[in-house]
């Protein structure tokens, strides 16, 4: 709203006008006014599905939005594409740099214009000698002859920033740049940047973690259900006004009657893997949901796929269903009465190639089996079709592949697949990511139901919410360690003082 | 401490094949006298000349991070073709006759014709580059059958014989000669050229950038199809001068020359240190894996091991480079999961480290 | 709707295109080559049919999981050699391998050579799955050796005269019908038929399609790569017995290329490179494509230097269709929209 009024005597060196961009099913971007000043460092927040990565992708060319332009200095574009993109000095770090590992530092910085000898030869001394001059300059000190798979992480993110500036970035994109940083190496990170900053470079810093972007931008823009909610400068502005504006106040919200029931269905006590979490323990009661949260490296991941068997669990007892849980591997999860919902759909949740009916049976093809090896076909079929019919699911027939469904449909045939287990347990990692708003009510339904036929469900999520709409409980980690507990009903339960709690750790380091 | 052993290691581990080759030298030798002959070191090479600059080919194509299983049979035609223009009509020939540098210009584009061919289906079409080359393997064999009606072509010129079975120069021994051939001296150039092109030229860089990683390489505006099809390129070139070595060693060419090389070449290039994962390896390594190779082969016939188990050898030898190559890959994952983890926040912190 | 009943019909007219082809292409000879309608030439395409296809089930199997199998050939050739180093004396004719002297019985040889299969592909995919070794290279590299270790034994020589009670798979007939050709077409049926209905079949396609998601359904897809070897194996030793009681004579190098007849006649099936897709019956049909065209150019008396160029020339068409299937994407069905929704009503 207030955009445009900022300039200041600043110039901007990127400015988005009325940029929408729809997928089919989800409006992910609606009319969004954006702009960059020179040398500043210009915070996106937003939860996750807000439209940021919609919008960097549009930033990046690698997206062409329905409507609206971008203007990169003195040039106007309606798309770019991704090597005008580059052209123009626009550069974006990842999370996981794509870097060449079997090669050096220095030769990752000068890739494809290495010096050369008279003679047209690679000049190796110069090459090693330029690289630690070009860091020199950026006050990095590396060693510039190691191999980049024998670098940090964060070496490794900061070898990519200077690699962008080296490419003649004008503004570079920092997408989570801290998610695995220890604090130190954050402080470092921050003051490059900021010394980078004040000679004239510009960024987009993108992040989950509220304190940090206080800490080293000058604006902020929050960003909800693919609009601007506001531009503010860091000095005019605290945290939870910025929560505020990060969850909204308007928006409908799933609400449910609690289906909690007394009998204990899981009991985790003292469950540890060094690294990752520690001390962790909780009793879950039929029907009850219980939401977790926390930042991006929490260990709440890791938790979930431990207890599903994706990854080693570490040590701790389980009790599930007044049986020790031993299983160590999903199809032992599944028979001991714990079903896992994955977070990344199309790596873990779906085998996309293959048919709806096939993804919903395959964790109880054991059950389903006539004849040894021989599966039963017409029960299969009407077990699918029950479910179609009661998860609602849209698809031409039980038969089509299921990566052609719409994302909603998708999760409905995972949460399908679950279902068909009869779980005790439900582990659900970001349940509504990447559905539309339709979706999501829907599958808050099928959550629900679950619970009221005595299903104890677990919802890992950083949609705060949502937690708060459907869970009975929500618990807090931070570092590896369960730090807060808030009960519905009570009134702390609020986004904020959950926000709070979730940033809290960080705090305290 | 930890850092200097596993330093160590990685000495170890890219120059394992040179400890490999100077062992089995000295074990040879010591087992037989004849090996130990100058004649026969220096002609360890001149018998594998052919095949070097195949591996010298392959090595190119996987330090892209593909493969090219077609090279045989693109020796064996460039040198039925060459074979066929320059013998007489009595001699298998078509009569023709030409001067050997027509023929040699003659089989170069035929080499060369085919590396586009491969590079084109691979970059442009798409498709997998294991399965393309074996089926181009198929398609040049028969080719090979087709044009030379099954038969041999013999005698050229000695010109063109020359760099695959001349000798450089003599001196005289108590008994014979020692005799140094051409072709050993010139696999070490172009294994020196070949090193000083993936060392130390722009191209060699942008060849190990795009195996090691395509995208990171595809952001540094390196034009990855591109350098894939000059590979092609080179390698079709190598098949070339391969068969001009072949056929001039034996002073022939029949269909078959050539066939059944492709197992050596990629045996001595995974040996030699050059990962099937692309990006890793340098030629020097690529040489000590064809120099092993030759050993071997040469070794353990002199030591009269029966053919059938030095067939059978160069199968486990293959298995064992391949197990290295995954030994190495999983090592080097290991390592960089360390470090995710000492560098992480939620990781083992600083506190935990110093507790234990 | 009547649209998504077109697609369906587009779709299964892609799905079957290939026996289309073998239909088009069978009119094609048998109007223009006099005799290849004739019965014993029919046979003949079949009794080819029959050990490249006991082959290719095994191909596509592993091709399912998303892996190659170079090795099979390698195999058939070692189970030929080591049965008859089993069942022949010592020095039948001059000039001949030796046998070993043992003459075991024919029904004890057989289980001996399957078994053998069965170890030696299930040692190939724990090489593969547990210290993950390339398959590519692993495959071709044990093809080298068994050919070599079958080398070793023969010593290089033909090996003749393989017993009666050996012979009965390969070369007997039943009502004037090879008996190699009816269990050929049984193990199709059978095998298409099981991996169609079976939890076994389920898995190798969802392992082959995205082996996380496999796991995280509850699969478990190094053991599930590893049988698929282990069936390799098994197919290729008997493939190997058939191939010998047809011959009854056999030479180390027995089989060779036959690998990549195999890739072919799966790929050309409708089979996948990077796994998921496919079915044994549509490799079936690269099968009887490739052994009539082998037939037609035979009896058209084309050189057959020109059958391995032609040969190869088919699997690149083969592998140029399968690369544009996965460039084509087809169209994501979507919910409609809530306000086309209501403008219907």
């Amino acid at each position: 709203m207030n955009t445009t009024e900022k300039v200041m005597e600043k110039t901007p060196i990127l400015s988005v006008e009325g940029v929408s961009k729809a997928f089919p099913g989800v409006q992910a971007l609606t009319s969004v006014d954006f702009c960059v000043m020179e040398g500043e460092i210009h915070g996106l927040v937003g939860k996750n599905g807000a439209g940021k990565s919609t919008l960097m992708a549009i930033l990046m060319g690698i997206l062409e939005p329905n409507e609206g332009t971008i203007i990169v200095g003195d040039q106007q574009f309606h798309a770019m594409s991704p090597k005008e993109a580059i052209e123009k000095g626009i550069a974006y770090v990842p999370q996981h740099v794509a870097m060449m590992d079997s090669l050096t530092v220095a030769e990752n910085i000068l890739a494809g214009e290495l010096p050369k000898t008279k003679m047209g030869l690679v000049d190796w001394k110069r090459v090693n000698s330029e690289a630690m001059e070009r860091l020199g300059r950026l006050g990095l000190e590396m060693d510039v002859t190691k191999k980049v798979e024998g670098l940090g992480v964060a070496e490794q993110t900061m070898l990519a920033i200077a690699k962008a500036l080296f490419g003649n970035a004008k503004l570079i994109i920092l997408d989570e740049p801290t998610a695995s940083l220890s604090r130190k190496d954050i402080n470092r990170l921050f003051s490059f940047v900021k010394s980078l900053k004040d000679k004239g470079g510009s960024f987009i810093y993108i992040s989950h973690h509220l304190e940090e972007v206080f800490e080293i931008c000058d604006r902020v823009t929050v960003l909800r259900d693919g609009h601007i909610v506001g531009t503010a400068e860091v000095a005019q502005i605290d945290v939870p006004k910025l929560i505020v504006m990060m969850v909204g106040e308007d928006v409908e919200d799933y609400t449910r009657e609690s289906t909690c029931q007394d009998e204990v269905v899981m009991e985790l006590n003292g469950l540890e893997r060094r690294g990752f979490y520690e001390d962790i323990s909780l009793k879950l009661r039929k029907g009850e949901i219980v939401g977790l949260t926390g930042l991006q490296g929490c260990g709440v991941e890791q938790l979930g796929k431990g207890l599903f068997g994706l990854e080693p669990r570490g040590i701790g007892e389980i009790v599930i269903d007044n049986e020790e849980f031993t299983a160590d591997k999903p199809i032992d999860s599944f028979n001991q009465g714990l079903a896992y919902l994955p977070q990344d759909r199309y790596r873990y949740g779906l085998v996309g190639l293959r048919s709806v009916r096939e993804n919903v049976t395959y964790p109880i093809l054991n059950k389903l089996i006539r004849l040894v090896n021989l599966i039963n076909r017409r029960e299969e079929k009407v077990i699918v079709d029950k479910f179609i019919s009661e998860l609602d699911i849209k698809t031409p027939s039980q038969e089509q592949p299921a990566r052609l469904l719409s994302g909603g449909n998708q999760q409905k045939v995972v949460f399908a697949k679950l279902a068909s287990t009869k779980p005790s347990v439900l582990v659900l990692h970001e349940p509504t990511q990447g559905v539309d708003v339709r979706a999501k009510m829907d599958i808050f339904r099928i959550i629900d139901d679950m619970a009221a036929q005595g299903v104890a469900v677990i919802i890992i999520s950083t949609e705060i919410r949502e937690l708060i709409g459907v869970c009975d409980r929500i618990m807090v980690m931070n570092d590896g360690r369960m730090t807060d507990e808030f009960k519905k009903g009570e009134k702390d339960m609020t986004p904020e003082k959950i926000l709070a709690a979730i940033e809290g750790g960080k705090n305290n380091e | 401490m930890k850092k200097n052993t596993s330093k160590l290691l990685d000495v170890i581990f890219e120059n394992l094949i040179w400890l490999l080759v100077a062992a089995s030298l000295i074990i040879f030798s010591s087992l037989s006298s004849s090996f130990r002959a100058p004649n026969n070191m220096a002609g360890l090479l001149y018998r594998s000349a052919a095949l070097g600059l195949l591996v010298l080919g392959q090595s190119f194509t996987m330090i892209t991070g593909n493969f090219d299983l077609s090279s045989e049979s693109g020796l064996g035609l460039t040198a039925m073709v060459a074979a066929l223009a320059l013998a007489s009509a009595d001699n298998g020939g078509l009569g023709w006759e030409v001067s050997p540098f027509v023929a040699i210009v003659l089989m170069i584009g035929v080499g060369l014709l085919i590396g586009l061919i491969n590079g084109f289906l691979i970059t442009r079409l798409k498709m997998n580059n294991l399965i393309v080359t074996i089926a181009m393997q198929m398609i040049l064999r028969g080719m090979v059958y087709i044009i030379s009606p099954g038969s041999t072509a013999s005698f050229f010129p000695k010109a063109f014989d020359w760099l695959g079975g001349g000798t450089l120069f003599k001196i005289p021994l108590e008994k014979g000669f020692f005799s140094f051939p051409v072709a050993t001296l010139f696999v070490i150039i172009v294994f020196i050229i070949a090193h000083i092109i993936t060392r130390y030229t722009q191209f060699g860089r942008n060849m190990y950038a795009v195996g090691s990683n395509l995208t990171a390489a595809k952001d540094a505006g390196i034009d990855s199809d591109r350098i894939v099809r000059i590979v092609y390129l080179i390698d079709g070139f190598c098949m070339a001068l391969a068969g001009w070595l072949a056929a001039g060693r034996i002073d022939s060419a029949t269909p078959r020359t050539g066939a059944g090389l492709t197992f050596p070449v990629q045996a001595a290039a995974v040996i030699g240190g050059i990962s099937m994962a692309g990006g890793r390896g340098n030629m020097i390594g690529a040489l000590g894996g064809l120099m092993l190779w030759s050993i071997l082969d040469n070794g353990l016939s002199i030591i009269r091991v029966s053919p059938f188990w030095i067939e059978t050898s160069r199968g486990l030898i293959l298995l064992f480079a391949v197990f290295l190559d995954a030994v190495k890959v999983r090592q080097m994952h290991q390592r960089s999961l360390i470090d995710i983890l000492m560098q992480s926040t939620i990781g083992l912190k600083d506190k935990t480290i110093v507790k234990k | 709707m009547n649209k998504g009943q077109n697609r369906d019909w587009v779709k299964t007219f892609l799905d079957n295109f290939i026996w289309f082809i073998l239909a088009i292409l069978f009119t094609y000879f048998a109007v223009n080559i006099p005799n290849f309608t004739s019965k014993t030439n029919l046979i003949n395409v079949l009794l080819h049919a029959s050990v490249l296809g006991v082959l290719t089930i095994g191909q596509t199997i592993v091709l399912l999981t998303g892996n190659f199998d170079l090795s099979a050939e390698g195999m058939v050739s070692l189970s030929t050699i080591f049965a008859m180093w089993l069942m022949i004396t010592p020095g039948t004719v001059t000039g001949t391998a030796q046998g070993s002297g043992l003459m075991m019985d024919p029904y004890l040889v057989i289980p001996i050579i399957l078994v053998l299969g069965t170890v030696v592909g299930y040692l190939i995919g724990i090489m593969i799955t547990r210290l993950n070794m390339n398959g590519f290279i692993v495959t071709l590299a044990a093809q080298l050796v068994l050919r070599g270790v079958a080398m070793i034994i023969s010593n290089g020589q033909i090996m003749t005269g393989s017993p009666k009670a050996f012979n009965w798979l390969g070369g007997a007939k039943v009502y004037g019908f090879p008996v190699s050709v009816i269990v050929t077409l049984l193990l199709y049926v059978g095998v298409n038929y099981l991996l169609n209905q079976s939890k076994f079949g389920r898995e190798l396609r969802a392992v082959g399609a995205n082996p996380d998601a496999a796991r995280a359904s509850g699969f478990n897809p190094k053991r599930t790569i590893t049988m698929a070897y282990t069936i390799g194996g098994f197919l290729a030793a008997f493939a190997g017995w058939m191939l010998l009681g047809r011959l009854e004579t056999t030479v180390s190098s027995l089989g060779e290329g036959m690998t990549l007849e195999t890739v072919a006649a799966s790929v050309i099936g409708g089979v996948s490179l990077k796994g998921g897709i496919g079915s044994v019956g549509g490799a079936f049909a690269g099968v009887l494509l490739l052994s009539m065209i082998d037939n037609a150019l035979n009896l058209m008396s084309v050189d057959s230097f020109w059958v391995e160029s032609v040969r190869g020339f088919i699997i690149l068409v083969a592998l140029l269709i399968e690369a544009q299937k996965f460039r084509y994407k087809p169209k994501v069905v979507h919910e409609k929209e809530p306000a086309v929704a209501s403008d219907c009503k």
